[in-house]
């Protein structure tokens, strides 16, 4: 369970992202939707704890994170922007690396990463280099490294962002697992379908400001719109003239 | 601080950088191999060439040999093969055809027999290095010879002892000892050993910080539950580890390429002990600290890679400073020089290798100040990600 509660950040004269609020209920799959520069990864940035919000706070399971980040960070898998890996170890290692950095005992981050294999489908590659991973494999890997604590709060910026579509199947299917064990998922993206296809509630997010949230259909019927990109665009304010 | 996790931190990056075989060359081959080999060149070329000088016939160029056929003589009867000069003595110096050229001048016969000074011109360069000056020292005493035995033929003509002119008798004292003489030529071996120490170090400070923020693995690390002091405490370890295994690896080199230095047509002779060695790792391993540091924080500030591999690579200039301080101009030691880093491990291996003892209250300081100086900047090195700014490359 994740609470925002109106969080700002600026960087220079630039308010990045200003007094946003939401919640990631447990059990449910929560998307932040949002064009590209309206605050997406900023947002998520404060929410996991890597950078401090100007005023607001973030609570993880009731655990504050700029009080308390290190406890916190045990709360929550992270797959962010950025998802390098090291190219000169396997992808074992590069999870078995995360997990021991997680405190976990040898034992259980062995029965944990094969869980995580199978799950995610990474039998053919985990005991390679991940030098020349494709975009996919590359993916399975830092969401499993992310994900080796088996934590209750899972938060992923833009997951399925260059994904092919059977990577892409592979990812939905197992954040719809996820949420079935009770988990709380909160996600950010710009794409729709995406959205439409997993999300039980959307915040959606524009020029740093949420503008509305709730389910898909409770969105369409406050604007009026047959579809959820219809919606996000006359939530947003209209087509920008570019 | 979370040990545990500083040991993963620290045995990741040791595996991984082992794992990359330019790391490992440019640290061990590089920074260990170089600095030995390269000397054993440059001295035994240096000394091969100057014997050959010595020992070869002296071939001489004189111009107008006819003035001066005594002269001549005495010259060929002492094994020197005289030539004709082609062109004028200024260009066959200038072009370096020859070391030197010797030119009688055109009243010497006659200046000469009536027991006037009698002039001869030696052409040289002055600045000409090593087997150059060997030949003009050469010809010089051979002339200084001839003059002499003829003074002293002359006075004794005329009854006077030739002791009258010897005013004063001078007698060599050198106390250059044969662990000085080696010393002179070995002020670099400082130099190699910090140098290689620097070299061991550069690419995992830039590996460890700026490679991951540009490989974009810096984030999701320090969303572990891991204080960042601590996951860059791990970093630095290992970026120290790979500094002082290169350290050891460039005494190892320069112990076993001992044998095949010239020390002993020099007249030299080298102590490297396993005691010297043992005292040479003690003030040169708090020193490790110190460049993994300064290498971490400039590769910190580094936007890239490549930035970083620039602005470290200028770091290498540091240590050569009071290594060529010492090498150019002899330095009176004061207790407090040994507090300074780099400095005080210049010092204090010199005098091993001039063959001195050196105290341990000199040694202590070199220690507890390069020691103090690493630990303040490993701080800062390590504190340095604190701040948002250090995360991002965007």
């Amino acid at each position: 369970m994740i609470s925002v509660e109106n969080i700002s950040k600026s960087f220079g004269e630039v308010t990045a992202v200003d007094n946003v609020s939401l919640q990631a209920p447990d059990g449910k799959i929560t998307a932040l939707l949002g064009a590209n520069g309206a605050g997406k990864t900023t947002s998520m940035r404060m929410i996991y704890a890597l950078i401090k919000p100007e005023g607001g706070q973030v609570l993880v399971d009731g655990i504050n994170t700029h009080e308390d980040p290190v406890a916190a960070r045990a709360r929550m898998g992270v797959l962010p922007d950025a998802r390098g890996l090291y190219k000169r170890l396997t992808a074992r290692e590069n999870i078995v690396y995360f997990g021991r950095l997680q405190g976990m005992k040898e034992a259980k981050i062995k029965e944990r990463c094969e869980e995580l294999v199978d799950r995610l489908g990474m039998g053919a590659f985990i005991d390679r280099k991940t030098e020349g991973f494709s975009q996919g494999q590359r993916v399975k890997v830092a969401i499993a490294r992310a994900l080796i604590h088996d934590p209750q709060n899972i938060l992923l910026d833009e997951p399925t962002n260059g994904l092919d579509v059977m990577s892409t199947r592979a990812i939905r299917r197992f954040l719809k697992e996820q949420r079935s064990l009770g988990k709380c998922i909160l996600f950010s993206s710009h794409v729709m379908q995406e959205v439409s296809a997993v999300c039980d509630e959307i915040t959606i997010i524009d020029g740093g400001r949420i503008v509305a949230s709730g389910s898909e259909d409770q969105l369409r019927d406050k604007t009026g719109s047959e579809n959820l990109e219809d919606a996000f665009v006359s939530l947003v304010g209209g087509e920008k003239v570019v | 601080m979370n040990l545990r996790a500083l040991k993963t931190v620290f045995f990741k990056e040791v595996l991984e950088n082992a794992r990359d075989k330019r790391t490992v060359m440019s640290s061990i081959v590089m920074g260990a191999l170089f600095g030995p080999i390269l000397m054993v060149i440059i001295m035994n070329t240096t000394i091969k060439m100057q014997q050959d000088k010595a020992e070869q016939k002296l071939e001489v160029p004189v111009i107008n040999q006819a003035g001066a056929a005594h002269l001549m003589d005495f010259l060929s009867a002492q094994d020197v093969t005289l030539q004709e000069l082609k062109g004028s003595p200024e260009e066959a110096i200038k072009n370096k055809d020859h070391d030197v050229v010797l030119a009688i001048a055109d009243d010497f016969a006659e200046d000469f027999s009536q027991g006037r000074p009698a002039k001869v011109m030696l052409y040289h360069d002055g600045s000409a290095k090593g087997a150059a000056k060997v030949s003009v020292n050469r010809l010089r005493s051979l002339l200084n010879a001839y003059d002499r035995s003829i003074g002293t033929q002359r006075l004794q003509l005329r009854g006077i002892s030739p002791n009258l002119t010897n005013v004063v008798m001078i007698e060599q004292h050198d106390q250059a000892t044969k662990e000085s003489r080696g010393a002179m030529l070995l002020t670099v071996l400082p130099y190699f050993l910090i140098m290689g120490l620097f070299m061991g170090s550069m690419y995992l400070a830039i590996d460890t910080t700026a490679g991951e923020k540009e490989r974009k693995s810096l984030e999701p690390l320090f969303l572990n539950p891991v204080k960042r002091d601590t996951v860059l405490a791990g970093k630095l370890a290992a970026t120290v580890a790979f500094g002082l295994l290169t350290l050891v690896l460039t005494l190892v080199a320069f112990k076993l390429t001992l044998p095949w230095y010239p020390f002993e047509k020099l007249g030299m002779r080298f102590n490297m002990g396993m005691q010297v060695m043992m005292i040479m790792l003690l003030v040169l391993a708090p020193l490790a600290l110190l460049a993994g540091a300064i290498q971490t924080i400039i590769a910190a500030f580094a936007q890239s890679y490549r930035e970083a591999q620039t602005y470290v690579g200028l770091v290498l200039i540091v240590p050569m400073i009071p290594s060529m301080l010492l090498m150019f101009m002899p330095i009176k030691e004061q207790l407090w020089m040994m507090a300074v880093p780099i400095l005080g491990q210049n010092l204090v291996i010199n005098e091993l290798m001039r063959g001195d003892i050196v105290g341990w209250d000199a040694i202590g300081l070199v220690i507890a100040g390069t020691l103090i100086m690493g630990l303040a900047l490993a701080w800062i090195a390590v504190k340095l990600y604190n701040r948002e700014k250090m995360l991002f490359t965007d």
